[in-house]
């Protein structure tokens, strides 16, 4: 733990990536959530559930991934990748649900 | 940059736990208080200490009061930028009326919604908010704070901070950071059970403040856990993640509609004109239906939608005191004659499991030792919180000192700031809501700046008598807080007794818990700081006569 307490001071390319970590944790996470809870619900109520229960379901799940991903984009060796897998899939993500929507219509 | 991943959960646990722990401070703290925010409203408007009333009468009480209401000349001012054209001096189309009450609850929460004409969003109603005595329908001043549910409440979720709901977030991440704070924390500990049992206050101070840490973050895990985790449900559809609203919303609407349609409750007015049947019939017939199928009959909350129009319908839901599921078990009414729409089905097990999660963390059941529970569990996050700063500080301040840098200096005083600190706003807020005369102007207002300055001290105070912690000591202001609190503690149960005579022995005799429970609580409260401080003076003062007798002995 000592070690980690003087981690920080560091030069500054250390610094950058603890920037890019704590971003990618933060709004990498959030992308992420939001695609993965926005397609949970589509897909949900798209098998039949009622849009508030898939909505809250979503939620509930989308919320313990972004827990996940979270922990996993402060320890990953490349936070870089964090980044661009977080964005990539949460776009990805959101995506489906907009499809599944303009299918339901 | 990290070699393993428990060197990493270890630099997450730290980093972000110093410094989103100081929000999660308040919103355990607060949200500990609010447990009894009802109790805590009757101690600090005397008016109202009176027992908890059913809902009153429509008829006699409720429609009067209705029909009185108004948007208040803020709330007008403020939509007025949302409109083309001026707007009206008077609202006549009510959008709707509800009532809200709940088993602690002496007086009664009143909403109205008005139809603004040329409202640039022809969707978006003005509101008007009142809280009336339901025996007789008297209103209640509206600078009447209910320092409980309409301040500290707020506070528990929200820092008060509501420009674009701003707070909202910062507690939604620090929620998302308990929870990450807990999974990191039992990765960095390999020996979790053990720690169950692990508490050495004798020890050397550094290991005793982590045992305390530990202990209880782990005896309070699942409560931790679930409170940081229904709280972000609770909010997640609303404001974190609300697909329904944004990237969703027609798939929404289809929603409506279908709901609409096979539900029979029309989402929008007819535009004729209809009259209203007598409301506390539909009461008493959904009290009736709810007593066949053997559940507790108190109406929780009231809505009228459509008043007034022949879309008009009149929704009863029942107070869910008896079991921890939020439930509504709402039955629907035609406004115009009275005639049954509908009685809402069993919930599906999806809704079943919402309504037990919401209903855990929001407590609408009637079951105090729970309550006190719930105060312990929120106390506990609290203390663990604490200790991690005080960690914090303890394990760095003498190499800070040796380095000649501040950083374990500032993070003690933010720390003193935040626990002892937020106790005195507290406190602050209670003795200037005795302090401050009935009648004046703002006196709402005045309650608020009073917590807020009581904080802003108590933070300046800690700052000026940080500098021994440069040194590798402790900070002073640990102590005088302390005491202050006790003080401030007492004062409050002593301006309680002086200006609404109502003392222990009379609410005690009386069995009138909300104020006995509040004053009995500060008493407690004084006691512990009281002792804290003693204490710490104590080591100071052993601290301070060890050098000399060395330096005795060396002469």
């Amino acid at each position: 733990m000592s070690q980690v307490s003087t981690t920080f001071v560091q030069p500054r390319a250390a610094r950058l990536q603890i920037v890019a970590r704590i971003g990618a944790a933060v709004l990498g996470g959030y992308a992420f959530a939001w695609g993965f809870v926005a397609a949970g619900a589509s897909l949900m109520f798209a098998a039949g559930m009622g849009f508030h229960d898939a909505e809250f379901l979503a939620s509930l799940l989308g919320v313990l991934a972004f827990l996940v991903v979270f922990l996993w984009a402060i320890a990953t060796k490349r936070p870089w990748w964090a980044w661009l897998g977080l964005l990539g899939a949460g776009g990805l993500l959101a995506g489906v649900a907009s499809l599944v929507q303009a299918a339901l219509l | 940059m990290f070699t393993s991943f428990r060197q990493a959960m270890a630099w997450l646990h730290t980093w972000f736990g110093l410094v989103l722990g100081f929000v999660l401070m308040a919103a355990f703290f607060f949200g500990a208080l609010s447990v009894f925010d009802r109790e805590i409203d009757r101690w600090a408007i005397p008016s109202t200490r009176i027992e908890p009333q059913p809902m009153p009468s429509f008829e006699q009480v409720l429609r009067p009061a209705f029909e009185r209401m108004q948007p208040t000349r803020a709330a007008v001012d403020a939509m007025r930028s949302r409109v083309d054209g001026p707007m009206p001096e008077h609202f006549d189309t009510p959008v709707s009326w509800s009532a809200y009450t709940t088993h602690r609850d002496p007086v009664l929460s009143l909403f109205a919604g008005f139809d603004v004409p040329n409202a640039k969003d022809p969707e978006e109603a003005i509101w008007a908010e009142e809280t009336i005595d339901p025996r007789d329908g008297r209103l209640l001043p509206v600078d009447q704070l209910k320092v409980g549910s309409g301040f500290f409440y707020p506070m528990h979720y929200g820092l008060t901070l509501d420009w674009k709901n701003l707070g909202i977030w910062i507690v939604g991440l620090s929620a998302l950071v308990m929870l990450a704070a807990l999974v990191s924390g039992v990765v960095m500990h390999r020996r979790i059970f053990r720690e169950f049992f692990t508490f050495r206050p004798g020890k050397a101070r550094l290991r005793s403040v982590l045992d305390l840490h530990n202990l209880t973050g782990v005896v309070a895990l699942p409560f931790h856990f679930f409170f940081a985790f229904t709280g972000l449900l609770i909010f997640a559809a609303t404001y974190y993640f609300p697909v329904g609203h944004t990237q969703l919303h027609e798939l929404h609407d289809l929603h409506a509609e279908a709901e609409a349609r096979e539900t029979g409750l029309p989402h929008q007015r007819a535009g004729v004109a209809a009259g209203l049947a007598n409301v506390d019939a539909m009461v008493a017939e959904a009290r009736r239906r709810w007593e066949a199928k053997g559940k507790a009959g108190e109406v929780g909350f009231l809505w009228l939608q459509h008043v007034g129009d022949a879309n008009g319908h009149v929704s009863v839901y029942r107070a869910g005191t008896d079991r921890i599921a939020l439930v509504g078990d709402a039955i629907h009414f035609k406004a115009s004659t009275g005639e049954l729409i509908r009685e809402e089905p069993a919930a599906t097990p999806v809704g079943r499991v919402a309504e037990f999660l919401t209903g855990l963390h929001l407590q609408h059941f009637r079951h105090w030792l729970l309550r006190w529970l719930y105060v312990f569990g929120g106390l506990t996050g609290a203390v663990c919180i604490a200790t991690g700063f005080i960690f914090f500080v303890e394990k760095r301040k003498r190499q800070h000192a040796q380095q000649g840098s501040q950083g374990a200096r500032v993070v003690d005083a933010l720390a003193v700031a935040s626990v002892t600190g937020m106790v005195l706003a507290a406190l602050g807020i209670l003795v200037a809501n005795r302090l401050l005369p009935e009648d004046m102007v703002g006196r709402g207002d005045w309650q608020r700046y009073a917590f807020w300055g009581s904080w802003v001290l108590a933070l300046l105070h800690a700052a000026w008598r940080s500098a021994p912690v440069a040194q590798g000591r402790a900070n002073p202001a640990w102590r005088e807080q302390s005491a202050a609190i006790a003080v401030m503690a007492l004062a409050a149960v002593l301006l309680n007794w002086a200006t609404t005579g109502d003392h222990l022995l009379r609410t005690l005799a009386a069995g009138y818990w909300p104020v006995a429970g509040v004053d009995l609580s500060l008493l407690a409260c004084a006691t512990v700081a009281g002792l804290v401080a003693r204490r710490l003076w104590a080591r100071a003062a052993a601290k301070s006569a060890a050098p000399m007798a060395t330096e005795a002995k060396h002469a």
